[in-house]
């Protein structure tokens, strides 16, 4: 793959701000950033609930230490961001935030029900601000009877219908491994960014999107919802262990079977595509980072680039200086005021 | 009126079964003029997937499967291996934004249709390539399902109880996966065209977009080795964590509850009554929770046995817990909180009758989307495509009706 400029990636010229922790609204941001955005990831000051969580690099004993730079979860979600740290709830810092919201395209956000709009920030108060801005919730519900509902990924995922049609008929019901409702959720709402960034071009104005991980697996229950709807019978939706719907009988069996990941990441086809790519972080160290969920080429797999670009996760507060200063245009002794404050 | 944020786009989609349909109908539903073309003797296999498909005259219509897939799309039928069908579908390439396939080395390059020669019809074309292991590599040529995708991803080792080994999605997961995928890569594609004025041809592969949402684990593995043990609905940091019986049939009642905090947990004591757990030396931290799970699950059981999964989560809920039903299709369906945003919408299709389909996941303030299309019954729109876009003449039209090349019937012995 020859390396493309930025300028030559789809998404390069947009600028997006992430309010996001965790998953789903992290993992929004980091593929509009691989695919060339200029994303300004916004952390509290203690980072990002997700550098607290694993996996970790071994230590020398063996043990993997928690770490806030070296968070595997982390690090994955956040690649190619710039990050500030910025405490939103104080006067001086939702004031700031108000005008990095006028510099940006997009904002995309998982904030816990009702913080934004408590704090002045809700999309109606922001537009004024920016009428072209695109506003992106990411929410386990969404407004609504359940929208001050609290949610993790395995309730989540029991609210969405998928936990009910996994796992055995003679067992409880089963959570996917790792956090796949809200990739889901992430993964539509990217999409959804996508979308409402060409529709900008037709109506000339913003507008707010909602994206419901609730709403995003029920639209995904293969033939079950669509037969329930049809007959009112809830025989097709059921757990059925390790046999895959009706549509598998139509496939023959497959070249192999459950890959573990060192066997995926060892597996000649991942390995032919340079799937997975090394890449390197000033503290965690160089380590492998699955690549692009989608290819754009200009005719040439093997050659020209992919439309995407590999990149690190931002240390906390690397770019308060580069985007405060620099963006913002405040001076070295205005954040030297923000930091004594306790704003950055 | 608005126009919706794909509007004045068109979009030719040779794709069938769940992954590539999925995407289709996302970009339908934002506006965009989907053309889905099928032929006489090769068609969608999801017409013949359902109960009420099999014995009914034209069930090609009438599965539900299909028309959930394929709503706000048109329909042609057109076959792409005779050669007029090919030139007739190069004459649409050049009308139209781009084309969307997942032929399993099949069409695409059979009657040589490759990206090139699409280019050639229209210079800034977008070609969307859906595949299981992608198009190049040694396994390129391998067929999967959708759980294949998710097996050799690794997802699965990652999922299953203890006890038992690794369990697959319940649902066929990599493909709508690999659809959200290849809907968010065409818009990419738009996007960069309109900034460069050129086209591109777009490449998803299900095991690289599902490999995508398990991205920690290979960056954790290549860091320590290991491979993380199965934890079934446990999780590696909070404890308790699980799925818990209810009162009621047994398949009626599941909960969930994750508990992430000591305030939770006390919360939690207190909404069952058992205040008194919060203080015993074998809950008090999380250590301790994550290693007396077992003793824990069972004081839950015993109070989630005497509730119905609703009423114990609007009493967790109301003590600022996340808790949640293990929702069922039909859970789902009468769901007040869907119902509330108006989430399913009625549908009238000419030949399957009335019924409920769910929405638009994407919610634009401004612009939103709704079923505006019903799933196309076979060859529907032959005449828009046909005659409207192409200027055929209905001679001309019949002409191919004889030869096989378009129709208004498909062959029902293709799927049985």
């Amino acid at each position: 793959m020859t390396p493309e400029t930025a300028e030559d990636l789809p998404l390069s010229g947009f600028t997006v701000l992430e309010l996001g922790e965790g998953v789903s609204a992290p993992y929004c941001g980091k593929l509009l950033a691989d695919y060339g955005a200029d994303v300004i990831k916004i952390e509290p000051l203690e980072g990002d609930p997700a550098r607290r969580h694993g996996p970790f690099p071994d230590d020398p004993t063996g043990a993997g230490l928690p770490h806030s730079e070296k968070s595997a979860l982390f690090l994955y979600l956040n690649t190619n961001k710039k990050g500030i740290t910025l405490d939103f709830s104080t006067a001086s810092g939702a004031r700031l935030l108000r005008r990095l919201v006028e510099e940006v395209d997009v904002l995309v956000e998982n904030q816990p029900p009702g913080r934004l709009e408590k704090l002045g920030l809700s999309y109606q108060e922001l537009a004024r601000l920016n009428p072209r801005l695109l506003m992106i919730s990411v929410k386990a519900f969404g407004e609504g009877p359940y929208g001050r509902w609290k949610a993790t990924n395995l309730t989540s995922f029991a609210s969405g219908g998928q936990m009910y049609l996994t796992g055995d008929p003679d067992r409880e019901p089963l959570v996917n491994g790792g956090y796949q409702a809200e990739y889901q959720a992430g993964l539509n709402a990217f999409a959804a960014t996508l979308a409402a960034l060409l529709g900008l071009a037709v109506m000339e104005v913003g507008q707010h999107v909602e994206v419901s991980a609730m709403e995003c697996q029920a639209c995904v229950l293969e033939n079950y919802l669509p037969d329930y709807a049809y007959r009112r019978s809830n025989a097709l939706g059921r757990r059925r262990g390790n046999v895959n719907s009706p549509l598998i009988r139509l496939s023959p069996p497959p070249p192999v079977g459950v890959l573990t990941l060192e066997e995926a990441l060892a597996s000649p086809q991942m390995r032919a595509r340079r799937y997975f790519q090394e890449v390197d972080h000033p503290v965690a160290g160089r380590w492998v980072y699955p690549g692009p969920p989608f290819r754009l080429t200009d005719g040439s797999l093997s050659d020209g680039g992919w439309g995407w670009r590999a990149g690190r996760a931002p240390l906390l507060g690397e770019h308060n200086e580069q985007v405060l200063g620099g963006l913002l245009d405040l001076e070295r002794s205005d954040l030297v005021r923000l930091r004594a404050a306790g704003v950055v | 009126m608005y126009r919706l944020p794909l509007s004045g786009i068109r979009v030719l989609d040779l794709t069938t079964a769940w992954a590539g349909p999925y995407a289709s109908r996302l970009l339908g539903d934002m506006g965009a003029e989907v053309i889905k073309i099928e032929s006489v003797k090769d068609w969608d296999v999801t017409r013949s997937l359902h109960p009420l498909g099999q014995d009914v005259e034209k069930g090609y219509n009438r599965s539900s499967y299909f028309n959930h897939l394929n709503r706000n799309k048109l329909g042609c039928a057109l076959d792409l291996s005779h050669p007029q069908g090919r030139e007739l579908f190069l004459k649409l390439v050049a009308l139209s934004d781009a084309v969307m396939e997942d032929c399993h080395g099949g069409v695409m390059d059979g009657p040589g249709l490759s990206y090139d020669v699409l280019r050639q019809a229209r210079p800034d074309i977008i070609l969307v390539s859906i595949s299981a292991h992608g198009k190049d590599g040694p396994e390129a040529g391998h067929v999967a399902s959708g759980s294949h995708v998710e097996q050799l991803a690794g997802l699965v080792s990652l999922t299953g109880y203890p006890d038992r080994g690794p369990h697959e999605s319940g649902i066929s997961y990599g493909d709508p996966v690999a659809g959200i995928s290849a809907a968010a890569a065409l818009c990419a594609a738009l996007l960069y065209r309109r900034r460069t004025g050129r086209g591109r041809w777009v490449e998803v592969a299900q095991r690289e977009s599902m490999a995508s949402l398990i991205g920690e684990f290979f960056v954790g593995f290549s860091m320590n080795g290991r491979q993380p043990p199965l934890l079934g609905n446990r999780h590696r940091s909070m404890a308790p964590h699980g799925c818990y019986p209810c009162a009621g049939p047994p398949e009626a009642g599941w909960l969930a509850i994750a508990v992430a905090s000591d305030d939770e947990f006390a919360a939690l004591c207190r909404v069952m009554g058992r205040a008194e757990l919060a203080a015993d030396p074998r809950f008090a931290d999380v250590v301790s929770r994550y290693r007396h799970q077992d003793e824990l699950d069972e004081a839950i059981s015993a109070w989630t046995r005497g509730k119905t999964p609703q009423e114990a989560t609007l009493a967790l809920q109301g003590a600022g817990l996340p808790a949640s039903p293990v929702a069922s299709v039909a859970d789902l369906m009468e769901d007040p909180h869907l119902r509330e945003r108006d989430f399913f919408e009625k549908t009238a299709h000419a030949e399957a009758g009335v019924w409920e389909i769910d929405g638009v996941p994407w919610r634009l303030s401004l612009t939103p989307a709704h079923v505006r299309l019903n799933a196309p019954c076979f060859g529907e729109h032959n005449d828009y495509v046909l005659r409207h876009l192409l200027g055929l003449s209905a001679e001309e039209v019949a002409g191919l009706e004889r030869e096989g090349v378009a129709g208004g019937e498909p062959d029902e012995f293709a799927h049985t």
